[in-house]
This record gives C-alpha cells, sequence and structure tokens, in this order.
C-alpha cells in the first residue's frame, strides 16, 4: 500500500514540474482543423507568443459553454448565425478597427452584415457552401442530375441510389435545403412552409441512409456512400482523401440551382478575453491575404479576403463551389437565428421526423 | 463479568454509529455538494423559460420569479417525445439482456481459472475499453460496412433466399451491436465480483447428492449471483438509457433515442428547460426501474441476508 | 499535399498533454472514487442509509450533459476556475456510484459471519473491517477502481462542459476531429494512451502484488 502511495505520489509530482510556459498566451477556441499549422507557426514566431488552441464542432457547443460562463478564452470563430445571440447575449468584446489596418483587404459584400452592422464585433474568416457532393463514377453510371436538391428529396431518383445518400443532422440545414427546393427562402418561418418542407423530408428519407454530419466524409471517400448533403470544404476534403487512397473515382461538388445556404465563419473576442491585445494582433495577422490563403489552400474554404486571391491555388480558385460567380452568389443565403418559440416548434417536426411518424 | 460486558456492550453500540456516520459521511457530503446541489440547480431551470439567446432567462424578471410548468405541459402533450422514450427503454433493455447472456459465461470462465490467470484476463476484458470510446464506434463503422466481410456473408446468404441485401450499417442493428460491445465489461466486472466468491464446495456438495449440471447451475449458482446479476443489469441498463453518441455514429434515420433528443434540446434548439424536464423524467425513470429491481432482489435474497443482518 | 490534423501536432509541442492529462485526471478519479464507493458500498449494505442510494445511483442515470451543464454552472458560481481540478472533481461525482455498486454486490455474496467472529473475538469494528471485511471484498474494490478508471479516461460529454480554457484530453480532441474523419495518427495515439496505461497498471502490480490478488 505504501509502495502504491509513492508511485502515484511520485507520478503526480513529475507531471505537475512537467514542461508549462508561462508565456504569453493566446488561447484560441476555434473548430478543428480550421487554421493551418503554418499560419499558427508564423503567427508565433510573429508575435512571439504561444498559441493555446481548444476546438469545438458545431455551433451550438460554443454557445452552450458560454451561456452557463466558461470563459479563459480570447478569439472565438463562429458562424455568422450564431453572432448575433452572441452579442445580444453580451458576450462579446467591440473591436477596435485602428489596430486592425489589414481589415480594408475583405471583400465589402462580407461587410457590414445585418448581423452585426458596422462589423463592431466580428471579422469575416472564412466561408462554406452546403451544396451536393457525390460519387462521379456511380452517379454518371446511373444517369442523375447533380444540379438540383431533387436528387435528394424526390423518390424517382433517390430509388437508384436507396441507402447511399446521407444528409446532414442538423434541422436548420435540412430544412433550408427543402425549403430553397420548394421554391421559398431559407429562412422563411411561415409554420405552413415548414410542414410543407417536413412532408418533403418525411417522403425522401426511408431512402436516406442515415442523418449524418460527421463520417460522411469518410463513407464518400471509402465507396460505400454515394450522395449527400454536406459542406463544400467537407467535399473538398473527400476529394483529397479519395485520390491519395488512389480510389478510381473522384468526389465532385453538385451546386443546386435552386440556391443554397451559404455559411461565413468569423473571429470574435470573448468579453472576458485575458490578452485582447494579442487577439487583435491574431485578427489583423489572419487579414493579411497570405495568411488568409494558407486555409483555403489546405481545405478548400471560401474566402472573402481580396488580397487572398492571388495565393489561392488555380485549381481551388476555379472551383465554383468555393468560388461562386455572380448568378450563384445571388441564390445564396446566410442562415438567421430563429426565436424560442420558434425554435420549439422546428424541434417538435424535426423530433417527429427522427421518431418516424 | 457483567459489568465488563455491559460496558463493552455499550461501547461497541456507540462505536457501530459511530462507524456508521465515518463510513457514509465522506461520500454523502462529496455527493451533496458535487452532485446534489448542481442538480438542484437544474430542476430549477426546468421551470424555468429558455434564454432568448441560449442559456436560461432571468430568475427574477420585473421583481417576480419567471416560473412556470410550460415545459412539464409540453412533455405531456406533445407524445412524440414520450414514444421515443419508450423506444429507448426498450433498447436498454434488450442491450441489458443481451449484455448478461454474452457475460455471465465469460464472469464464470474467468471466476473458475486459476488464480495467477484471473488478474490478467480481467485486465484483457478491461484493456480495449482504455483506448477511445469514439474510435471504437468507428471502429465498428468498418466493420459492418457495406463492402466489409460481415455484411457481405450475412447478404450472401440472404440472396440464396432470394432476400433484399440488407444494410447492417446505419440500422438499429448496429446501434444494438454497438450498446453491447460498448457496457459488456460492466456487466462482466460486478458478475465475477460476485462469482469469484462462490464456494465450490457447495457445488460439490450437491453433485454427491445427485444434482447435474444443469440443476447445479439453476439451483445454486445462479441464485447465488442474482446480487453480481442486478448490479450489473443497472450498471448497463441505466447508462445505456441515456447514451447519444451511439445512435448519432451509427444510427440510421430512424434510430434517434431519448439520449440524441435530450442533447438536441441543449444545443440545437437552446431550450435548456425542456431539457432538463426530459432529463428528469429519464432519471427518474430510471430510479424507479432500478428500485424495483432492487427490490424485487432483496425480497429474493431475503432469507440469507436479513437473518445475518439482524444479528449484526 | 498530406493534412495532418492540428490537434495533435500542436499538443504534442504543448509537452503531451493530452497524454498525460486524462491519466491525471483518471488517477485521482479512480483514487478518490475508489476510496469513497467503497465507504458508499459498505454504509449502504451494512446500515441501510436512505439518502446514500439515491444519490450514490442518480449520477449514473442522468444524462451527462445535464450532469455536464449543471457542474459548469455550479462552478461558475463559485467562481471556481476550470481546469483539471474541475473535470476530476466532476467525474468523481459520477464514478463514485459505481464503485458503490460493485462493491455493494460483492458484500452481498460475503459471509457475515467472519466478521462477527473477529469482532467475537475482541476486534473493534476497524479491526474487523481492515483485516476481515476489506481482504475479502478487495477484488470488488479492484473492480470498481477499475471501472472508475475507464470511465473518466474515456469520458468525452462531462469534460467537455467542465474542461478550462487550456484542458485538453484524448476524447474531447477526437470529438472535435469527428468532422474531418479520423486518421489513422489519432488511432495510434489512442493505442500509446492505452499501453500507457497498461504499462502503470503493471508496474503498480508488481509493487503491490498483495492489492490484485483475489484473495
Amino acid at each position: 500500500m505504501k509502495r502504491l502511495t509513492l508511485l502515484l505520489a511520485s507520478l503526480l509530482l513529475a507531471s505537475v514540474l512537467s514542461p508549462a510556459a508561462a508565456k504569453d498566451q493566446l488561447h484560441l477556441y476555434n473548430w478543428n482543423n480550421y487554421i493551418a499549422p503554418e499560419t499558427v507557426k508564423r503567427f508565433e514566431d510573429f508575435c512571439k507568443c504561444e498559441v493555446v488552441q481548444t476546438y469545438y464542432s458545431d455551433n451550438e457547443e460554443l454557445l452552450a459553454k458560454l451561456a452557463a460562463g466558461a470563459r479563459g478564452y480570447d478569439i472565438l470563430v463562429p458562424t455568422s448565425n450564431v453572432i448575433q445571440p452572441l452579442i445580444k447575449g453580451g458576450q462579446l468584446k467591440p473591436i477596435d478597427k485602428a489596430q486592425l489596418p489589414n481589415l480594408k483587404n475583405i471583400d465589402p459584400a462580407y461587410l457590414n452584415t445585418p448581423f452585426d452592422p458596422g462589423n463592431k464585433y466580428s471579422v469575416p474568416y472564412a466561408m462554406s457552401l452546403t451544396v451536393i457532393g457525390y460519387n462521379d463514377q456511380k452517379i454518371k453510371e446511373l444517369g442523375l442530375p447533380t444540379d438540383t436538391w431533387a436528387v435528394v428529396f424526390e423518390p424517382k431518383y433517390l430509388e437508384k441510389i436507396k441507402g447511399r445518400v446521407t444528409v446532414l443532422d442538423s434541422s436548420s440545414e435540412l430544412f433550408a435545403a427543402a425549403l430553397k427546393y420548394l421554391g421559398l427562402s431559407a429562412n422563411d418561418v411561415d409554420e405552413a412552409h415548414w410542414k410543407q418542407a417536413a412532408d418533403l423530408i418525411k417522403k425522401a428519407k426511408p431512402y436516406w441512409a442515415a442523418f449524418n454530419a460527421s463520417s460522411y466524409i469518410k463513407e464518400l471517400t471509402v465507396g460505400n456512400i454515394w450522395l449527400v448533403h454536406g459542406y463544400s470544404n467537407d467535399i473538398f476534403q473527400a476529394n483529397l482523401d479519395a485520390q491519395a487512397a488512389k480510389r478510381p473515382f473522384h468526389i465532385l461538388h453538385g451546386l443546386p440551382k435552386e440556391g443554397a445556404v451559404l455559411a461565413v465563419d468569423n473571429m470574435v473576442i470573448h468579453k472576458d478575453a485575458p490578452r485582447p491585445d494579442l487577439a487583435h494582433k491574431f485578427m489583423n495577422f489572419m487579414l493579411e491575404g497570405k495568411n488568409s490563403a494558407e486555409l483555403t489552400n489546405l481545405i478548400g474554404s471560401g474566402n472573402p479576403n481580396m488580397e487572398a486571391l492571388q495565393y489561392i491555388k488555380p485549381d481551388i480558385r476555379k472551383n465554383p463551389a468555393i468560388f461562386p460567380d455572380k448568378a450563384m452568389t445571388s441564390k445564396l443565403e446566410q442562415l438567421k437565428d430563429l426565436t424560442t418559440a420558434q425554435r420549439r416548434v422546428r424541434n417538435r417536426m424535426w423530433t417527429e421526423i427522427k421518431a418516424g411518424r | 463479568m457483567p459489568g465488563t460486558s455491559f460496558h463493552s456492550a455499550m461501547t461497541s453500540r456507540s462505536s457501530e454509529r459511530f462507524g456508521k456516520w465515518l463510513v457514509s459521511a465522506p461520500p454523502l457530503v462529496y455527493l451533496l455538494f458535487f452532485f446534489a446541489i448542481p442538480s438542484l440547480i437544474m430542476v430549477l431551470a426546468s421551470f424555468r423559460t429558455p434564454g432568448e439567446f441560449g442559456g436560461l432567462s432571468p430568475l427574477i424578471e420585473d421583481g417576480k420569479p419567471d416560473l412556470n410548468l410550460d415545459s412539464y405541459v409540453r412533455f405531456f402533450t406533445e407524445s412524440v417525445y414520450a414514444q421515443i422514450f419508450v423506444k429507448s427503454v426498450w433498447y436498454a433493455l434488450l442491450t441489458t439482456l443481451f449484455c448478461l447472456l454474452l457475460a455471465y459465461p465469460l464472469a464464470a470462465l474467468i471466476a473458475r481459472s486459476p488464480k495467477k490467470y484471473r488478474d490478467l484476463l480481467l485486465l484483457l476484458v478491461i484493456l480495449p475499453f482504455w483506448s477511445n470510446f469514439l474510435i471504437r464506434i468507428y471502429a465498428w463503422m468498418i466493420i459492418l460496412g457495406p463492402n466489409a466481410a460481415m455484411a457481405r456473408a450475412v447478404n450472401g446468404v440472404l440472396s440464396w433466399f432470394g432476400h433484399e441485401p440488407v444494410a447492417l450499417l446505419f440500422s438499429s442493428f448496429a446501434v444494438l451491436v454497438c450498446l453491447v460491445y460498448v457496457h459488456l465489461p460492466f456487466m462482466v466486472l460486478p458478475l465475477y465480483a460476485n462469482l469469484e466468491k462462490h464456494d465450490q464446495a457447495l457445488l460439490d456438495a450437491a453433485q454427491d447428492l445427485g444434482a447435474n449440471g444443469w440443476q447445479r447451475f439453476w439451483r445454486i449458482t445462479f441464485p447465488l449471483s442474482l446480487p453480481g446479476v442486478y448490479a450489473g443489469a443497472a450498471l448497463v441498463f441505466i447508462p445505456a438509457l441515456g447514451i447519444f453518441a451511439i445512435p448519432d455514429i451509427l444510427g440510421g434515420p430512424e434510430d434517434s433515442l431519448i439520449g440524441n433528443v435530450i442533447k438536441q434540446q441543449f444545443l440545437e434548439t437552446r431550450d435548456w428547460p425542456f431539457g432538463s424536464v426530459l432529463s428528469i423524467v429519464l432519471t427518474v425513470a430510471a430510479l424507479v426501474l432500478a428500485g424495483l429491481a432492487a427490490w424485487v432482489g432483496r425480497s429474493q435474497l431475503g432469507t440469507r441476508s436479513s437473518g445475518a443482518l439482524s444479528r449484526a | 499535399m498530406r493534412r495532418r490534423p492540428v490537434a495533435l501536432w500542436a499538443a504534442a509541442a504543448a509537452g503531451y498533454a493530452f497524454l498525460y492529462v486524462p491519466l491525471i485526471i483518471a488517477l485521482v478519479t479512480s483514487l478518490v472514487s475508489t476510496v469513497l464507493g467503497t465507504m458508499a458500498g459498505v454504509a449502504m449494505y451494512r446500515y441501510k442509509t436512505r439518502l446514500l442510494p439515491i444519490l450514490v445511483l442518480t449520477p449514473i442515470a442522468i444524462p451527462e450533459i445535464l450532469m455536464g451543464v449543471s457542474l459548469l454552472i455550479f462552478f461558475v458560481l463559485l467562481n471556481f476556475t476550470l481546469g483539471l481540478a474541475s473535470v476530476a472533481l466532476a467525474h468523481i461525482a459520477f464514478c463514485i456510484g459505481f464503485v458503490a455498486i460493485v462493491v455493494r454486490a460483492r458484500l452481498a455474496g460475503m459471509d457475515e459471519s467472519l466478521t462477527e467472529a473477529a469482532r467475537d473475538c475482541g476486534a473493534t469494528p476497524w479491526q474487523a473491517f481492515r483485516h476481515v471485511t476489506l481482504p475479502l471484498i478487495m477484488p470488488g474494490v479492484i473492480a470498481g477502481a477499475l471501472m472508475a478508471f475507464t470511465l473518466s479516461i474515456d469520458d468525452f460529454v462531462i469534460t467537455f462542459f467542465t474542461a478550462g480554457a487550456g484542458t485538453v484530453t484524448l476524447p474531447l480532441q477526437i470529438y472535435s476531429m469527428i468532422k474531418i474523419a479520423v486518421t489513422p495518427e489519432v488511432n495510434a495515439v489512442s493505442t500509446l494512451l492505452m499501453l500507457l496505461t497498461l504499462a502503470l497498471i503493471v508496474i503498480a502490480s508488481k509493487l503491490t502484488p498483495s492489492l490484485l490478488r483475489s484473495d
């Protein structure tokens, strides 16, 4: 017993004395794989500080943690529809534009949004579209269209790919796609329209393999799943993986002509940030074209930074799912947040869909 | 000498009481502080309204406490939640049953093996569970995938009968298999702890008296192992009720369980009060069922332990 | 260009934090919850207290999200800095129940007369416990400790809510990587953690052979 205690005590001691630099630290709370490692290293050299990263995989997780009172983070990277609740909830610190000379690099089309007029709190970071991803070999064999949401919702197409389709496990994304297909706005809040969308979803559900927001990339890469409702950078990733594994097919983006959801992720500063000075330095650094481009080159995310365009790889630059043309851009919509009452109705409908009613 | 025995009887009674407090106080205090109080916060939350921007709206609104039964009413009127709840209970029961059927022989095997191997075997049972939970679930995605050996074998057999190929992955089958896999050690360990103590002499005596293998098991081993069975069942059934990761990753479009719905309330819908209501219902149901099982277990054990206890 | 998860390399640079942090938390959790859980198991079996069983069993029944969020709110109310300690405290709360249940099941199968004989021979309750009861229930205690360790090292939900800004554990890491699909590196790290744990147990058992023997 004594020796066991000794062992444990020495272990604890060793762990406490292990390397823990108390240098200047910037706490970055971000999506995983949403910043290139080279960029982080370069920033650390530039500011002579250490970047401590923690991750979340869902905006809602971020909101829940902050709402319950967690602090210690400097920079957060939420999506635009979540910025409004954060601002109204008093969770953010206003930015000092004087410290951000590189802000001029951002395409004005992405500034001054309804979520944050005047960009008092946020600065655009990267974007993605929610589109269709498909296995080009299989889908061409079956002769299915890839430029319309019909291939996700219409039984006449679905029966050819039964059990080989996944959709996102997000009520807002799926309802948005259904609403767009029905010719309505993704932000429509009419309950009757929601009912129509829900019926459309229920009709198509028996043909879907799963509601999946996480492993569909892998399933696409491996060839188990042939068509997905997914995020453009995930689909880009699946293609990279498929090529690296020398698969005989490509994973391509399908841009639905009815329109799609655009998600813009922004850098914001938490109200209790321990180092707002470092946070501003980081923001300005990421607003530089070269640094911003690194992320796009890494994961195929859209980029609102005009100065970055010259550093982006040509094949990514030409991809219409990553840099949509004017016609497509007019059909894109950013999701707006719902009120509590609306969220409750939506959740009941979603649960009914999931319960098989 | 009467004096001494009375004195020692007195001290033994008070030291008995002291012993009782000594043993039950630390866990009691710890749990009161780190569990009961936080839980009360959430029970209170179930009576509040959700904050417009996440979290909860202020407790005192315009000088009056903002408490209501909205969320409870919702649970009892919108029946879809009760439906999913029942489904989850069913899945948890199935999981417990299969775990019991698989774990019992394994625990018995370990308990009967030579002493020097027992620790090793126990370690082997537990070891995979020190690798990451999510990765193990992912492993099942590979095993049950449509192009993997298992699916091909099953579908090969089915095609002989002219049956359409079935998907093993993204189905209730996948969810159940993984549920059983994940909870197995929690059934094995309590069963082992109990079976290990069984006196071989009892079984030998029974054999001498003419009992065959099955009778020895059913009339001696199994009843004696019931406390272990109940412990294992509790440790499997109760957590299985609330699980959400497995249906999330391996489930099909209709395999949502109550755990998933609760997670949604806290995250996607930001309706913490409703999430609390669902959680409270889940917790109460689990405790009631566990209590029932314990009561049944106690009445069966009654003859053995109550005799010993009445003298203690 | 082969994509590499940022997580692992950054964490490796931070001194393998994501490897030893969960180990420490799990060790502390296992130790404390085994002690408290054994006490609880004995109390529940011997003394038939009313309150304790409820307090012990409910943390197991309650959905982890609820516990995670309520503990987070609680810690914030107390102005308690989130970090290793908050995670450990949270883990201990739900592990006590597991240990208690196993220990109680073990006690139920035990022969009371041995303890009584010891008492009749003049042993104090503590001596009777230490020299008679404890060795007899040791396999149950060890089984409970193993379970507590396993639960802690792999926990995700409660850890997510109670972890501090810099606390990183492997399950948290992996959960955040789910979207980009799990790479072989993650599997390798997971295996590494498992082997490290195994090494720890083996060393411990060599130093204290009596503890792990079943009688």
